[in-house]
């Protein structure tokens, strides 16, 4: 089996030369939040780059705009994130070509979850969510696992702090064992889920290693995507 | 000539007596270079680990271009095994690149790249590669080799400045991994020089040359006291819109009297 | 040539009675009736420079070059077919590569030359096949082997020069040139002729209307291969308008 292998030529051997087995993957960390409203959608996703305990950049973008309408959150893997938004970028552009029009939210959405399945024997490893206004201008949230599983929400929290920050959404957005009339409860607006993405943040930030930095918060509405950002702690 | 051994046979797809001829463009079976095949029933085993390796290449971006430094040390596992060989490659006139890992393997991309100047200079059209459009390509040709399990066991430095003069500096691993920042580092000057110049970062505005030069051999020091893969001598790229060479080797300035106090180890 | 061909030029891979193949006699025809081209072997610098008939003043000025970057300090020029000739760079392009990826150096000139011969004579072999109507001359300059220029015919010969022409005006080119002593000009001097030469003997009746085209390559371009470089194709330009008015005063 291993009849090129180093280890066959023991002569050869180089003191001190770690024989390592080569994992394709690697986790460079980063979380995503994305909360839809009646007609906008917030996402928002740390700048922290990182493997292991070091950290490569504190200001890595891990927002991709994919269309005037669409933002695709992607961590995980990084360079899959690179390889996977590339290529939907690309057949975007073929859309575009053959049809004369931007790909709808939805339409992108579908095709990520294509895209990723194709590659179901050796998947990329990211976490997605896809945000952006659907057909009607209503607010859309599409959270994917790494083979392409699809999922149309209102809230969701991925990447490296998204089982830390999904039950605080599914309280503060969802309402979830929250023992009030509907009537009490304050309605969603985009300062509040601004509001509410930023603190998610900020706790995710003490709790979880990979999440730090700063955070950009994309705000989607028909007349265009706002970006803002806000500085979490560096350590 | 035809006793040259080397040669290649001189019609491969030409014209033979009695034969249809294939013209250029028509489908004639290409087969993918072997490095380039996935997997076989049987097992392919491809690369087992880096052998002559390279250690730390720190970049630090200025305001009028960039620095790329590494020292001149090529170990074999432990042994300082080649210790005068330049790890900073002048790409061309915009382009430096900084190579860490497998050596072998940096010889061989950087023959691809040379190759690709060469190319570029045959169009004349005066169009010329800018830094990132080879970082770009480097994480393709690493992330490919990466997904078929044969990886090229480097991490690299590409530092340059594009057509309006503006500085570019970015990393790339042997996964494909990709990112640009103000200071980029691999091996041990990530743990090392990353935060050091890190915490010299101005917050509103970029390092100045001077500023950046002392940072390196600030750096380049650090690197040489704490890493055991490091030797005192380096050499630095520097790249402006004016200017893009290797300048060095330089020496670390060192200084040992402190070891004498160091106790309890 | 004697003869029509006579039954006998309709393929390459066929003698005439008299001993000749004539489709490489034909290809020797369109390289005449291409604008001449010289290459010029000097100190320590070799020059291409080409004659450059205008058939089309619609074309866009860098249409239908004919220097040619086959390696870093390599140039080609050619007299004949244009498209045979953008292949044939590309051939030895990649003879050039595939030398480079074997020794990681630049392809020796004589060895690259070797190479294209061997390829053009082998299409005046075939029936399927026809002869390039090109003439290719090879330049190039290197630490070890100096100034080097090299000339290959459509019948796949090749040979050594100090300074060879090609295309219309061939001999008189030849004629011009034996006046010179290249091997000992330097650089300026060297660029300086090659514009004369090149501006003396253009057909001012049928051919007026010529752009003038160079390559240079020597120490003092570092070794790198330049097509038109800016000051040194200007150098030449002037020495050969200089000449050229200079002419006209002699003959009036």
């Amino acid at each position: 089996m291993n009849c090129l292998g180093v280890e066959q030529f023991p002569d050869y051997k180089v003191p001190g030369v770690q024989h390592v087995d080569f994992s394709p993957y690697e986790s460079n960390g980063g979380s995503i939040v994305a909360i839809a409203g009646e007609d906008f959608v917030v996402i928002a996703a740390d700048t922290r780059l990182s493997s292991g305990y070091s950290i490569h950049s504190r200001d890595q973008s891990k927002l991709f705009k994919m269309s005037p309408k669409t933002v695709l959150g992607s961590t995980g893997c990084w360079c899959d994130t690179l390889s996977l938004t590339g290529l939907v970028k690309v057949r975007m552009q073929m859309y575009e070509h053959t049809h004369m029009k931007t790909m709808s939210t939805d339409a992108v959405a579908q095709m990520l979850s294509i895209v990723m399945y194709n590659r179901r024997f050796f998947p990329y490893y990211v976490s997605n969510i896809l945000a952006g206004l659907d057909k009607d201008g209503k607010g859309a949230v599409y959270s994917y696992d790494p083979i392409g599983h699809c999922e149309r929400a209102t809230y969701r929290a991925g990447g490296t702090a998204g089982a830390l920050l999904q039950p605080v959404l599914d309280n503060q957005i969802g309402y979830k064992n929250q023992n009030l009339p509907a009537d009490q409860l304050p309605p969603l607006t985009k300062e509040r889920a601004v509001a509410v993405a930023s603190d998610t943040f900020i706790s995710a930030a003490e709790r979880d290693i990979y999440t730090g930095d700063s955070v950009l918060i994309n705000i989607i509405t028909k007349d265009g995507v706002e970006e803002r950002k806000l500085q979490l702690r560096k350590d | 000539m035809m006793n040259n051994s080397f040669a290649q046979p001189m019609w491969s797809n030409g014209p033979s007596p009695g034969q249809f001829y294939n013209f250029m463009g028509g489908n004639a079976p290409t087969q993918l270079p072997r490095e380039l095949t996935t997997a076989g029933p049987f097992g392919t085993k491809h690369s087992t680990a880096a052998i002559t390796t390279g250690s730390s290449v720190v970049g630090i971006k200025f305001d009028g271009g960039v620095l790329v430094a590494a020292d001149t040390l090529v170990s074999y596992g432990s042994l300082a095994r080649y210790q005068d060989i330049q790890r900073v490659f002048k790409i061309n006139n915009n382009i430096l690149l900084g190579g860490s890992g497998d050596f072998a393997d940096i010889q061989s991309i950087k023959r691809n790249i040379d190759q690709k100047m060469i190319e570029d200079q045959c169009y004349n059209d005066g169009v010329i590669m800018k830094p990132g459009e080879l970082a770009s390509w480097l994480t393709r040709v690493l992330y490919n080799r990466r997904s078929r399990m044969n990886p090229l066991y480097i991490d690299v430095v590409v530092g340059g400045v594009d057509e309006t003069g503006k500085p570019f500096l970015g990393n790339v691993d042997m996964r494909g991994r990709a990112y640009n920042d103000y200071v980029v580092a691999t091996g041990f000057g990530r743990h090392l020089a990353l935060p050091l110049v890190r915490e010299r970062k101005p917050k509103d505005r970029d390092f100045t040359f001077e500023e950046a030069t002392n940072l390196i051999r600030e750096s380049m020091k650090v690197l040489y006291y704490r890493d055991t893969r490091s030797i005192p001598q380096y050499t630095v790229g520097i790249c402006t819109a004016a200017d893009c060479s290797i300048k060095g080797p330089f020496k670390v300035e060192e200084n040992w009297t402190f070891a004498e106090t160091v106790k309890g180890y | 040539m004697s003869t029509i061909g006579t039954g006998y030029d309709l393929s390459a891979s066929q003698f005439s009675p008299d001993g000749r193949v004539f489709q490489i006699d034909y290809a020797s025809k369109a390289v005449e009736k291409s604008g001449t081209v010289i290459g010029i072997r000097g100190k320590d610098c070799v020059v291409l420079a080409v004659e450059e008939i205008v058939v089309d003043k619609l074309y866009e000025v860098d249409a239908a070059r004919r220097i040619f970057t086959i390696e870093k300090n390599i140039g080609m020029a050619i007299a004949g077919l244009m498209a045979d000739g953008n292949f044939v760079a590309d051939i030895a392009r990649q003879e050039a590569a595939n030398f480079r990826q074997q020794f990681e150096r630049t392809i020796p000139l004589k060895h690259l030359c070797d190479r294209v011969a061997g390829y053009i004579h082998a299409y005046t072999l075939y029936s399927a096949v026809r002869p390039f109507g090109l003439s290719v001359i090879f330049a190039s300059w290197d630490e070890t082997d100096g100034p080097q220029l090299y000339k290959i015919e459509p019948s796949g010969t090749s040979f050594g020069y100090y300074a060879c022409a090609s295309g219309k005006a061939k001999q008189q080119a030849k004629t011009e040139m034996e006046k010179y002593k290249f091997a000992d000009m330097s650089t300026d001097e060297l660029v300086q002729s090659g514009g004369k030469i090149i501006y003396q003997v253009n057909d001012e009746v049928n051919n007026k209307d010529f752009r003038f085209e160079m390559g240079i390559v020597g120490r003092e371009t570092n070794g790198v291969h330049f097509i038109n470089h800016a000051s040194w194709s200007q150098l030449a330009i002037e020495a050969g308008k200089a000449a050229k008015t200079a002419d006209g005063d002699n003959e009036i």
